[in-house]
């Protein structure tokens, strides 16, 4: 089979894009297991699941709430570092519990992994 | 185990009616397996539920909430019994080597006459906990030996640790408030033996409900019949109580016990209501120490096991089951006792097992390091101290396995379960026990 030089060029710099976008970490990467490790260490999965309503809102609903808002991940990480007053879901409020970690890196990667729910 | 003490237990099943299935032929492989994870609880009472120290629980604990509102997450059980069983606020002494979960198999079935429950569980131990405990003669006197390994003679390594494994079934139709939420959980409070604050002599000996009823101790208990449920010395009146069980507000209690029912082919049965009671009539087990003595009140047969006592290097060589009817005479004082023999502790006997108490028949085995029981419990049982289970009802269980030479707290339990006797599709349950053809 043989290809036109135009075709030729096209079929290389699509082939380039795929690698890149394969290779390169994309700004909502996260680490998956490394946020549902955290998470169950704080026994945030007492509370909150990922579809369902529990004590607190499903992550769906959180997710749907934050999700794509330029404000959305730095609100998120205020919730559960400083201990706002959070309503839960019947009707009472409570302390939000203070996630046991000051590593950013650690608390964005929780935060990107509860909203892409 | 022995042949012998399998063909008993199947002599011992009394397959009396014709519609009943044999437990030994029903085909298992093609009923569905439920797995039911089961978690060591330590001290987590009905009071430590509903106190701060459960974090930020105490409130649904409280308004009655289930326990798997909150953990229901995956690995839950296994999560939780791997903390508590390494010590800490809900375990003082923690015994070393203890599993924190188990996985334990349950199916279900049943035919015109009984439910047949199976499961399977694997032991800590490379041996069945067939053992139970003993009198020995120390040269002058018999005195009990071995004791389950929460009590401070094996704490404190004056004693063996020696116990029977047991599998416990908790049951409701639905009667009492609280148990499709929070399970057995409602039965276990502080005050009881090897929970925080237990009782002494004295308090019992002031509390006018334990005194009615003769106990001298403090064991599970419903908290509907405490005025303050989460204070045991509290009891309702002997009349308010009899009014729970005539309403039907108390737990069927079966439990399976490796040494004292499982030598004839049966698990007991009880209930809880102000206390952990058996079933009227008489339980296949009685205590083989003389009151006044202390001195074995049987022996073995001689003449039909070749001995009348075994020493400490028997155990685990063989089942050691002193059954009246089969293989015990009456004690002899002047047999030429020497330090070391050894007479259990119990005498077990199918024959003088009766009513209530004995509706429950099983059949055990232990192989490669796992427990198969099926317990056989008839259907529709009308005594007033039994749950009646009847094909399409569902039913409000907890199971509990305690395994490696323990009782009270040292078992590992399930949240609560359902199980339902071939209901039909649409109803949700654990455990749907088939129709045997």
């Amino acid at each position: 089979m043989s290809h036109s030089p135009r075709a030729r060029s096209l079929l290389s710099t699509l082939l380039a894009c795929a690698t890149l976008a394969l290779a390169t970490p994309t700004a909502t990467a996260f680490d998956e297991a490394a946020a549902k490790a955290l998470a169950k260490q704080n026994d945030c999965f007492k509370c909150h699941a990922v579809d369902k309503t529990k004590k607190g809102p499903s992550y769906q609903k959180i997710a749907a709430k934050y999700k794509g808002k330029p404000d959305g991940e730095e609100k998120a990480i205020k919730n559960i570092t400083m201990g706002q007053k959070v309503k839960l879901e019947d009707g009472t409020e409570e302390d939000h519990k203070i996630i046991d970690t000051k590593d950013p890196k650690e608390l964005k990667n929780l935060v990107q992994w509860i909203l892409a729910q | 185990m022995k042949k012998t003490a399998l063909f008993l237990s199947l002599a011992a099943l009394g397959l009396g009616s014709a519609f009943a299935a044999d437990p030994a032929k029903i085909n298992w492989a093609k009923v569905p397996v439920t797995q039911v994870p089961l978690f060591y609880p330590g001290q987590s009472t009905y009071e430590w539920l509903r106190s701060d120290e459960h974090k930020n629980a105490a409130k649904e604990v409280k308004r009655g909430d289930a326990c798997t509102a909150c953990h229901d997450e995956e690995s839950a059980e296994k999560d939780i019994g791997n903390k508590i069983v390494k010590g800490g606020r809900l375990e003082p002494t923690p015994i070393p080597g203890k599993s924190g979960y188990k996985d334990l198999k349950v199916q279900a079935a049943y035919d015109d006459s009984n439910a047949y429950l199976r499961f399977q569980w694997k032991t800590d131990n490379p041996y069945p906990g067939t053992e139970h405990q003993y009198l020995r003669f120390d040269g002058k006197e018999w005195k009990v030996w071995g004791f389950p390994k929460l009590d401070k003679p094996v704490q404190q390594g004056k004693e063996p640790g020696i116990y029977e494994d047991r599998l416990s079934v908790m049951l409701d139709d639905g009667k009492v408030p609280g148990f499709n939420k929070q399970g057995c959980w409602l039965t276990c409070h502080d005050g009881q033996r090897d929970n925080p604050k237990q009782f002494t002599k004295e308090e019992v000996a002031a509390n006018p409900l334990l005194t009615s009823i003769k106990k001298s101790d403090v064991r599970k208990y419903l908290p509907e019949t405490r005025t303050d449920p989460s204070n045991w010395k509290t009891g309702k009146t002997v009349e308010e109580i009899a009014k729970l069980k005539a309403d039907g507000h108390f737990l069927d209690l079966i439990q399976w016990r490796a040494h004292r029912s499982h030598a004839v082919g049966m698990a007991d049965d009880g209930y809880v209501l102000e206390f952990r009671l058996s079933d009227s009539g008489r339980d296949m087990f009685s205590g083989n120490s003389d009151n006044a003595t202390h001195a074995p009140k049987f022996m073995w047969d001689e003449k039909k096991v070749g001995y009348k006592s075994i020493t400490a290097l028997q155990l685990h060589k063989g089942d050691h089951f002193l059954i009246r009817e089969q293989n015990a005479v009456p004690f002899d004082p002047n047999a030429g006792w020497k330090e070391g023999d050894m007479i259990p502790d119990y005498l077990i006997s199918r024959e003088d097992a009766m009513g209530s108490a004995a509706d429950n028949k099983a059949i055990a085995s232990w192989k490669e390091g796992m427990w198969t029981v099926v317990i056989i419990r008839p259907l529709g049982l009308t005594n007033d101290d039994d749950k009646a289970l009847k094909p399409g009802a569902v039913y409000n269980v907890g199971f509990a396995v305690h395994d490696d030479n323990i009782t009270t707290r040292g078992h590992q339990v399930s949240f609560e379960k359902t199980l339902g006797l071939g209901v039909t599709k649409g109803t949700k349950v654990d455990i749907n026990a088939v129709k045997l053809p």
